[in-house]
């Protein structure tokens, strides 16, 4: 397959690069859990239960009037298109235990995804490109008011929706911006900021997974507190944290750029010709250096490469997607291979350019 | 680390199990933590400290009970009846097993809701449309109510009586029309 055809058929719509402010706000994804009255949850219920809850759930999407749902039930899948569905952010790495008896819904531009039988038996998630919450709100708010329609939730006067984990108790939601935030890191201005947002009742954490390394300086600020807000007050609080990380990054870039613009421009230049010309790319260093060729596009030190291809970059680094796209099972090392390989073929304009200019046309 | 039991999933619960001979930690996966029989309490066993298990979840800012307390039985807390899982396991393991938990958690919840949701434990969000309209139905009746309680002060007997239908109206309407919603 050739890798636009590939990219083509891989791209969702949430990794284009559109948006408000989506030159540092990557994504924005909302998340809301629903359980069934009467049934017990995930982490409790017995296969047939199982069963019987995907079948509900799925009659009462796949008969809606907002068609076009795709129905995939996880286990029917080969593992390599579950890593996929994982990569891109479709579904969550629970919902693939096989005990689950999980399926997910899908929408045919990928923005809204229904899991069943995660941890809780329905998550409505939307992802929008850019920053668009109270779009991406609207968007899950619709299916969930259409599907409690049909459905019996578990619901509380005191505790709202009941949900297997007390931390999504209440409100059930959890909406996150995922941000790039490369000259707050840095400065190490981050470190400050971490504490003090948490104080507030959110959260920021690294892109990928858990860890203390924010892989590719990216991060996702998401609401701690499920009880006691609406889902409005929730969002304006979210809405305002975002607005002031990004005047504090585009400060800080202003910053570096009036003081140390030689340096900068040095290094954004050499991670481009790192991510352009490598034969061998390890992760982290691709994410590195797709980060700075990112900052290097934003602050117009770079021209020439469109947005929407490191968007895809950042998703088709993953091992899941390589693997997809190379067809077959890769070593880690064939996989930094390979990845290089991606990442040449992708750039390609700018080796174009080098030849046209070499030619003198 | 993977789950000592299945051997799949990551462990994400770890138990302190107290035993002469010491301390052992037993890593396992939420799902084979919640399914485990190894935590109700049996008198044979020595039992864990309730300490252990509530600094794990809670943070470890729990008074601290006595060493009489934590053998008693009672340490286990009210249990399921859907489910089967204790209010003890339920804080080690830290989820629900369904939504019947609430009800037989419920005078313990506000606490620990307070704890993790920045002093909150009162849902303030969205409310199904369903319900909605049963606390509808349910606020019109209690007016009806008031309103008969004056008509019978005042000796207005039979208005007292036609309001007396119409809540009861109503109240079919809770019970038939209202597909077995929990509002009471
Ligand atoms: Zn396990
Ligand atoms: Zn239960």
């Amino acid at each position: 397959m050739s890798i636009d055809n590939f990219m083509k058929n891989s791209v969702t719509g949430w990794m284009s690069s559109h948006g408000e402010h989506s030159d540092i706000v990557m994504s924005t994804r909302i998340r809301l859990a629903r359980n069934l009255r009467g049934r017990r949850f995930p982490i409790a219920f017995s296969p047939e239960e199982a069963k019987d809850v995907d079948q509900l759930i799925t009659e009462a999407l796949l008969n809606s009037e907002e068609n076009g749902y795709s129905y995939m039930k996880v286990s029917a899948l080969p593992l390599l298109e579950r890593q996929v569905l994982v990569e891109k952010h479709l579904i969550s790495p629970q919902l693939t235990d096989p005990e689950r008896h999980g399926a997910v819904l899908l929408s045919e531009d990928e923005t809204l995804s229904i899991m069943v039988n995660e941890e809780d038996h329905i998550r409505i998630q939307c992802i929008y490109p850019g920053f668009q919450l109270d779009g991406a709100y609207e968007k899950a708010d619709r299916v969930d008011d259409y599907l409690e329609k049909k459905l019996p939730y578990a619901f509380d006067e005191q505790f709202g929706y009941l949900t297997s984990c007390p931390s999504n108790t209440g409100t059930g939601m959890r909406a996150s911006v995922m941000m790039h935030l490369p000259t707050l890191t840095m400065t190490k201005q981050i470190n400050r900021i971490i504490p003090a947002i948490s104080r507030l009742g959110f959260v920021v954490r690294g892109s990928y997974g858990e860890g203390s390394e924010a892989l590719g300086n990216i991060y996702q600020v998401s609401n701690q507190t499920t009880l006691g807000k609406t889902e409005k007050e929730i969002l304006s609080e979210l809405k305002n944290i975002t607005l002031r990380l990004i005047a504090h990054e585009r400060r800080s870039r202003e910053l570096l750029m009036s003081k140390s613009r030689l340096a900068l421009e040095n290094r954004l230049f050499r991670s481009l010709g790192t991510i352009a010309y490598a034969r061998l790319l390890p992760s982290e260093e691709a994410a590195r250096c797709l980060s700075d060729v990112r900052l290097g596009i934003d602050m117009d030190i770079i021209q020439d490469i469109d947005m929407t291809i490191l968007n895809e970059l950042m998703v088709f680094m993953q091992p899941g997607f390589l693997q997809q796209y190379a067809g077959t099972e890769l070593t880690a090392e064939e996989r930094d291979i390979f990845r290089a390989k991606l990442f040449r073929e992708r750039l390609e304009v700018g080796d174009k350019r080098l030849k046209e200019e070499e030619t003198g046309e | 680390m993977l789950c000592e039991i299945c051997n799949e999933r990551p462990a994400s619960v770890i138990f302190t199990q107290e035993t002469m001979q010491g301390s052992t930690e037993r890593h396992m996966c939420e799902r084979c933590a919640f399914q485990s029989k190894m935590f109700h309490f049996d008198p044979n066993q020595e039992p864990l400290s309730i300490q252990q298990f509530l600094s794990n979840w809670l943070g470890g800012s729990e008074p601290f009970q006595s060493q009489q307390q934590a053998k008693e039985p009672l340490a286990e807390g009210p249990e399921c009846p859907e489910c089967g899982l204790t209010f003890r396991k339920f804080l080690d393991i830290g989820k629900f097993g369904c939504s019947t938990c609430y009800d037989t958690f419920r005078e313990r919840l506000p606490r620990l809701f307070g704890k993790l949701h920045n002093g909150h434990s009162t849902h303030a969000g969205k409310i199904p449309v369903s319900f909605n309209e049963l606390f509808a139905v349910k606020k019109r009746i209690e007016e009806i109510r008031l309103k008969m309680q004056e008509a019978i002060e005042e000796e207005r007997f039979e208005e007292a009586a036609s309001l007396r239908d119409e809540a009861n109206e109503l109240k079919r309407l809770l019970t038939d029309g209202g597909g077995g919603a929990n509002v009471n």
